[in-house]
């Protein structure tokens, strides 16, 4: 419904320095971020970490403590919610009971007074885009809940927002169907050319759908980039932890391109640190493998093993008594001695409170050299 | 072994039921009797409706008592139901007080509510009759309206306010399109229930009419003390099966009324 409509390259959302608590109970503190036009952009948090009070402060649901929100470049603040320009999907649905599927996803429009045969046009497209064809004279009770979910969607595209809000919008749903979904909002998105903001916290679920992820905890983004960027370069040890599985080291940064993990010095990828600086190392599960004890970096003996499908993950407990994560699709004997082998490039060296500015500087700084 | 018990509930339950209907069923068969009293039933006759018919005095009680049942209940709806919204928005510690006020109104003996408001009206110079029965009748039947509301209300998902607003609705709108029609339901069950409390009622009512104006539970009180009249069988008869009625209709009403229940033919697809 949005075509002909090409997304630009501007800012359609911008939080400055919003913080929000409720009573004594601070929720967000001093966020900034801007949201581009036409992107999928995912909210990733444990629960509690605030990140559903951004979107009900984009909503208008709340109003934030401190700081300006601007939509569209202008100040939306004290906007109402029923005016303005974005809708949402709820994590319940909140479909209107005593109403039909029909009905439901004309509400908003009846509501903005569109001509009755505008509407039944564009209800008809929305339960179109979400593969309800014929279903409008269905009640809410009649429909499964993965259709249901569907009546949610297409009631907040029906009435052609800028920005849609998705709240935990997949977690009602049984893990096939939750897939599914993924794929089909992520097309949804490119189809409509508008801005999806998904809040979740469900990791797989972000890295899957998302042009832009933003790491929420303690009321603070803790870092915001493409899935990969996250993935590969962690910023601190709350976002490599969340995000996928990793082994997680202390160590010391002897100089430029090289750190000492485990009393061993191994050359790695990163630079910009103080010599002798003490930093944490990550590395992920997938990227170490098991191989004999004379090609190993590291000598260890496997303590578990557990078949996963895929995969095996492995536990290799090393001479120093450190457990190390290993996912290989390799069969290894428990109780064998084995060497563990990985290359520079999977070591991703993180200093303690470093910030996302800072981190991105010296990222940049050392980065054109290669 | 199994039959042998069904047969002994079958037998307890006709009991029970003979037992409940019993006295009913011998008022309504004596207002037909061409006697005089209940003694002894004299051969059918409906001399004791055209009676009732012709009583004028007694014809306006009905409608009296049938039209403060129908604004009381009306009123302590409308009432009762905004009531139920603001407990349910209300904050922690005001909404269990409110609710423990509303309950105390339930179980307080009808002869307390009675008198008080004998005492309430008499202090502020109300004069007794229609209007001091019609605020009585509201102030006990809002109690009922909230607590067959607010477990509706309780129902509905705390975000289905916020998907009105989402979807432009103004505060007026979400209320009226869609939370009243969601608990509607509840707001009907209110209604009939208040309305058969007043119907009814004869303990808050007989302190309150004054000497112009009656009720039936309180009128057929006072000809009850002067000696059985079967006039009074023939009108009760008359109400029962009034009321038979309307319970027959509310049954109707909610099972049929509500358009959810219409049978739907689920499509071959994702519907499990």
């Amino acid at each position: 419904m949005m075509i002909g409509e090409t997304p630009m390259a501007k800012n359609i959302m911008e939080f400055h320095h919003v913080s929000k608590s409720y009573d004594d109970n601070v929720v967000l503190r001093d966020i900034s971020f801007t949201i581009e036009a036409g992107k999928f952009y995912t909210l990733l948090g444990p629960s509690g970490s605030g990140k559903t009070t951004i979107l009900r402060l984009i909503a208008g649901f709340d109003q934030a403590t401190e700081g300006d929100i601007y939509f569209d470049g202008n100040r939306i603040n004290d906007v109402p919610a029923n005016r303005r320009q974005v809708n949402t999907v709820f994590q319940d649905y909140a479909l209107f009971p005593h109403m039909n599927v029909a009905e439901n996803v004309a509400f908003g429009l009846q509501i903005k007074g569109v001509a009755k045969k505008q509407i039944d046009q564009r209800v008809k497209n929305a339960l179109h885009l979400v593969q309800l064809d014929g279903y409008g004279d269905r009640e809410i009770t009649a429909m499964s809940g993965g259709q249901r979910q569907r009546v949610a969607i297409a009631r907040a595209i029906a009435n052609e927002p800028k920005v849609l809000l998705l709240d935990e919008a997949l977690s009602a749903l049984d893990h096939k169907l939750r897939v599914q979904m993924q794929t089909e909002l992520r097309q949804l998105q490119r189809q409509l050319g508008i801005t999806f903001i998904f809040v979740t916290h469900d990791q797989e679920e972000a890295l899957a759908m998302s042009d832009q992820i933003m790491i929420i905890n303690d009321g603070k983004i803790q870092q915001s980039g493409t899935p990969v960027d996250i993935y590969d370069e962690p910023l601190n040890h709350f976002v490599a932890d969340f995000i996928g599985e990793s082994n997680i080291i202390p160590g010391v940064m002897k100089e430029d391109y090289l750190v000492a993990i485990n009393g061993q010095d191994f050359e790695c990828v990163d630079a910009g640190m103080r010599p002798d600086e003490k930093v944490e190392v990550v590395i992920r599960p997938e990227d170490l493998d098991i191989t004999t004890v004379e090609k190993g970096k590291l000598i260890g003996t496997v303590a578990t093993q557990l078949f996963r499908g895929v995969d095996y993950q492995i536990t290799v407990i090393d001479q120093r008594n450190h457990q190390w994560k290993i996912n290989s699709i390799h069969k290894t004997q428990v109780g064998a001695q084995v060497g563990i082998s990985f290359d520079p490039e999977d070591i991703h060296v993180m200093r303690y409170n470093e910030s996302e500015e800072d981190f991105d500087a010296r990222l940049d700084g050392y980065e054109e050299e290669d | 072994m199994k039959k042998h018990h069904w047969s002994w509930s079958a037998i307890y339950l006709t009991f029970v039921f003979i037992i409940l209907y019993a006295p009913i069923v011998y008022l309504v068969v004596f207002s037909f009797s061409s006697g005089k009293t209940m003694e002894r039933y004299r051969g059918f006759s409906l001399q004791h409706y055209a009676d009732l018919f012709a009583d004028s005095r007694m014809i306006t009680i009905v409608i009296n008592t049938l039209l403060v049942a129908f604004l009381a209940s009306l009123l302590a709806t409308i009432i009762g139901t905004l009531g139920a919204l603001a407990i349910k928005d209300a904050r922690r510690p005001w909404k269990n007080s409110l609710l423990s006020l509303n309950n105390v109104l339930m179980v307080s003996p009808d002869v307390i509510i009675g008198a008080s408001f004998l005492i309430f009206f008499t202090m502020l110079g109300v004069r007794l009759g229609f209007v001091s029965v019609l605020l009585s009748h509201v102030a006990f039947c809002i109690p009922i309206v909230v607590l067959m509301v607010l477990p509706k209300l309780n129902e509905l998902s705390p975000t289905l306010v916020d998907a009105a607003y989402d979807l432009g609705a103004t505060r007026w709108q979400a209320l009226t399109r869609v939370i009243l029609p969601a608990i509607a339901p509840g707001i009907l069950a209110g209604y009939f229930m208040a309305f058969t409390y007043s119907l009814d009622d004869f303990a808050v009512t007989f302190f309150v009419t004054g000497n112009g104006f009656s009720t039936l539970s309180v009128e057929i009180y006072s000809r009850a003390r002067q000696g059985i009249d079967l006039e009074i069988n023939a009108l009760s008869t008359l109400m029962f099966i009034a009321s038979l009625l309307l319970v027959i209709g509310y049954y109707i009403i909610s099972k049929h009324g509500g358009r959810r229940h219409r049978i739907v033919v689920v499509r071959e697809g994702d519907a499990q």
